[in-house]
């Protein structure tokens, strides 16, 4: 009755695997179709609009589908800075970000402008992983109303399809950073099947490591002269994994790499493009040469890391691009959706006409004042009502 | 002139032969008025529905044509003429008590075999005689009447089979008869083995202690020793004579114990990529081995180490790309999409 799981179906069993992980066309259709929705949802909207940008009832002067992936790029950027301005641990900031591009596969920024959900995104985000700052707080020193970050969440969590699991790779950095550091000393030995000649012959391998390439992302270059020694090796690895980490933290979150690759996958790309001799060196240790899993493995990295090196900071809107947009937007998005703070107040009491719920409140405080006020009477309060 | 009366003759009561009842000449059936005395061969019957006795020829006569009301006045009870019988106790109330009680006991027939603590057999016949009372005596017919029938009820099977085997009992009696001399027999002897050892149990005990007295041993040590050993026997040997005493009721059986529970009912994780070792050092964990904070609750170093590599190869083999597009080809071919793909489906995907 056992059965044996390996990793790899534990991460099968993930929301993220199964909700949240496209093949690069099915991710273009996605988005295609939600933004033709929002498309034909405008042109509804559109005669109702005071803006003079309409013509025809047809959406003219639209944001396209390229503008709204620009613009949610931008605002993942700037999760990313405020969570380091709150100084919260790196999870945060990766779960804030993925959970804004998952919110935006399905809605599209004509109906919920980003900066209206990009607070909520992280407050949500520090709430499920952990470092919980309370709202008041948070409102106060992102100089937002308390109530506007709230409004949107439920929206968010349907979106979310209440999946609030982000599975990331920054653990698994550690944990193969720790593995190097110890191969260097010669501390580990090898997998099953995996052919090599023990703790200490991986170590001398170690030692014999070509030097990294010229284009590579680490810090660290050869000593000029002399041998290579394991502290050499050490700093070495220790160089090679903040760079990782500094690919992680920044294009990693800002492509769709979450959606395409697994995290092991995605932290392995990293430490390639960081170090690749030392990359290609460790998967030789780990996965065995005449398995037909590794051909594919490789490949799907080297793919992944190419999706890494290819973004650059220069991609993300600027301050002015992004003002001129929202002011865009600002004509074009739905008008229905702009007061979230009261259609989020009108759910919460249930939907029925404010005024009759306030009409009740009302009267029941008055009895109950009275009430009140005719305990303290001599006599006592009135029986059944009379007096 | 006086006449005197003539001596009597005939006895006026005499025992019948055949029945050994007590027969007067002055029984007098309370139907006809015919006395023995005019019908020498007068036979009085009983009903068990009212308990009326009768002579033979008004039964003939009243219920021969099929069931009738019983003449006795006060009383209609529709009597039948195959249920009339000769009166076996000379106290009618007696009759009519072991009547009850054999009906009682053809139901409430369960023995003592059939318990597992005397206190339960003991329960069991309490409630039985109450039953028998209260039916005797005409106390809360109603509800003895119901707790009778759902006693039927609850254990008719286990009546019929108690009821066999007290047929099949009786058949082979003085085999039973046999057997349980033998086994006073064999209960007398072991009894006096047992005294036997025991006496000669507290000598050996007695000499040893002296023994060990005498080599120079702690006296209150040995003592207490002694005792201990002692109770220990004697504990052992009532728990022995427990075991098989001629009670014989129901021996408990114990229940198997059981398995641990499996949390996670036979799964097992299997690390295919990486043999964990058992240290790493590294100085992101060092502090945390020695941290008496981290090690109070309980932390163990080695998991975080495992969660770590777990963590940086899991999903390294799973090729998202390719597994999404075949997945949706397949809800394309089935015409349904199923969203909530649980763990045996991701399982199914993974052997297609």
């Amino acid at each position: 009755m056992t059965q044996h799981l390996n990793e790899d179906d534990l991460y099968r069993t993930s929301s993220q695997y199964r909700l949240w992980s496209f093949s690069p066309e099915s991710l273009a259709t996605l988005r295609r179709k939600t933004h033709e929705l929002a498309i034909t949802r405008a042109s509804q909207y559109a005669p109702k609009s005071k803006s003079s940008l309409w013509q025809d009832g047809t959406a003219v002067d639209c944001l396209n589908a390229e503008e709204c992936l620009r613009l949610v790029q931008r605002y993942l950027d700037q999760v990313r800075t405020t969570s380091d301005h709150f100084k919260w641990p790196v999870p945060v900031k990766a779960t804030a970000a993925q959970y804004l591009a998952r919110f935006y596969l399905s809605n599209s920024p004509l109906t919920y402008p980003p900066k209206e959900i990009y607070k909520t995104v992280l407050f949500l985000a520090c709430k499920t992983e952990a470092t919980h700052m309370t709202l008041s707080e948070y409102a106060r020193r992102i100089s937002t109303p308390a109530d506007e970050v709230l409004a949107p969440e439920y929206k968010v969590m349907q979106a979310l399809r209440f999946t609030l699991d982000v599975r990331q790779p920054y653990r698994g950095l550690k944990g193969v950073l720790m593995e190097l550091l110890n191969l260097a000393e010669g501390r580990v030995g090898e997998v099953e099947c995996v052919e090599t000649g023990g703790a200490k012959a991986l170590q001398a391998e170690m030692l014999a490591l070509e030097v990294p390439a010229r284009t590579a992302q680490t810090m660290w270059s050869a000593k000029a002269a002399g041998k290579i020694e394991s502290k050499d090796v050490m700093d070495r690895i220790n160089a090679a994994y903040s760079a990782a980490r500094t690919i992680l933290d920044g294009p990693a979150l800002l492509t769709d790499a979450y959606f395409l690759f697994t995290p092991s996958q995605i932290l392995l790309a990293a430490l390639h493009l960081a170090d690749e001799p030392l990359t290609s060196f460790y998967l030789r240790t780990k996965l065995p040469l005449d398995s037909d899993l590794r051909p594919k493995i490789l490949t799907t990295i080297a793919a992944c890391a190419e999706l890494l090196a290819s973004f650059s900071g220069s991609h993300i809107l600027s301050k002015d691009e992004r003002a001129a947009l929202e002011q865009k937007l600002e004509g074009c998005r739905d008008p229905s959706t702009r007061d979230l703070v009261g259609s989020h107040a009108v759910a919460k009491r249930g939907g029925d006409g404010g005024e009759e719920a306030e009409e009740k409140a009302r009267k029941k405080k008055a009895a109950r004042e009275k009430h009140l006020k005719e305990g303290d009477d001599l006599f006592g309060p009135s029986l059944n009502g009379k007096g | 002139m006086s006449r005197i009366a003539p001596p009597k003759s005939a006895p006026v009561s005499k025992r019948d032969p055949r029945t050994g009842v007590v027969q007067s000449q002055d029984d007098v059936c309370p139907v006809c008025k015919s006395a023995r005395y005019m019908n020498p061969s007068l036979r009085f019957l009983v009903n068990p529905e009212c308990y009326h006795k009768m002579c033979e020829s008004c039964v003939d006569r009243m219920f021969s044509h099929g069931p009738a009301a019983c003449p006795i006045k006060g009383c209609g009870r529709t009597l039948r003429k195959h249920r009339f019988r000769e009166q076996t106790f000379e106290d009618i109330k007696v009759e009519r008590e072991v009547d009850i009680r054999k009906k009682v006991g053809a139901t409430f027939n369960r023995r003592e075999e059939d318990f597992e603590t005397l206190l339960a057999f003991n329960d069991y016949l309490n409630d039985v005689e109450d039953i028998t009372f209260n039916l005797i005596n005409g106390i809360d017919l109603e509800e003895t009447n119901k707790k009778f029938e759902t006693y039927t009820r609850a254990h008719g099977k286990e009546i019929e089979e108690n009821a066999q085997m007290a047929v099949q009992e009786r058949q082979s009696f003085s085999a039973a008869q046999k057997l349980e001399r033998q086994q006073a027999r064999e209960r007398r002897e072991a009894a006096r083995r047992e005294e036997e050892e025991e006496k000669r149990e507290v000598e050996e005990n007695r000499r040893d202690v002296l023994n060990r007295l005498a080599s120079g041993a702690d006296a209150e040590t040995v003592a207490k020793e002694g005792q201990r050993v002692q109770l220990k026997k004697r504990m052992d040997r009532q728990a022995a004579t427990e075991r098989q005493s001629y009670r014989r009721l129901k021996t408990l059986t114990k229940p198997e114990p059981e398995a641990p529970i499996d949390p996670f009912d036979g799964l097992r994780l299997v690390d295919s990529y990486f043999t964990l070792q058992d240290d790493y050092i590294w100085e992101g964990i060092q502090e945390a081995r020695k941290d008496v904070k981290q090690t109070a609750g309980g932390y163990d170093v080695g998991d975080y180490a495992h969660r770590s590599l777990v963590a940086a190869f899991s999903g390294l083999g799973v090729f998202v790309a390719d597994e999404i597009t075949q997945r949706d080809q397949l809800a394309q071919n089935d015409g349904v999409v199923s969203e909530d793909v649980g763990l045996k489906d991701a399982k199914m995907i993974h052997a297609a």
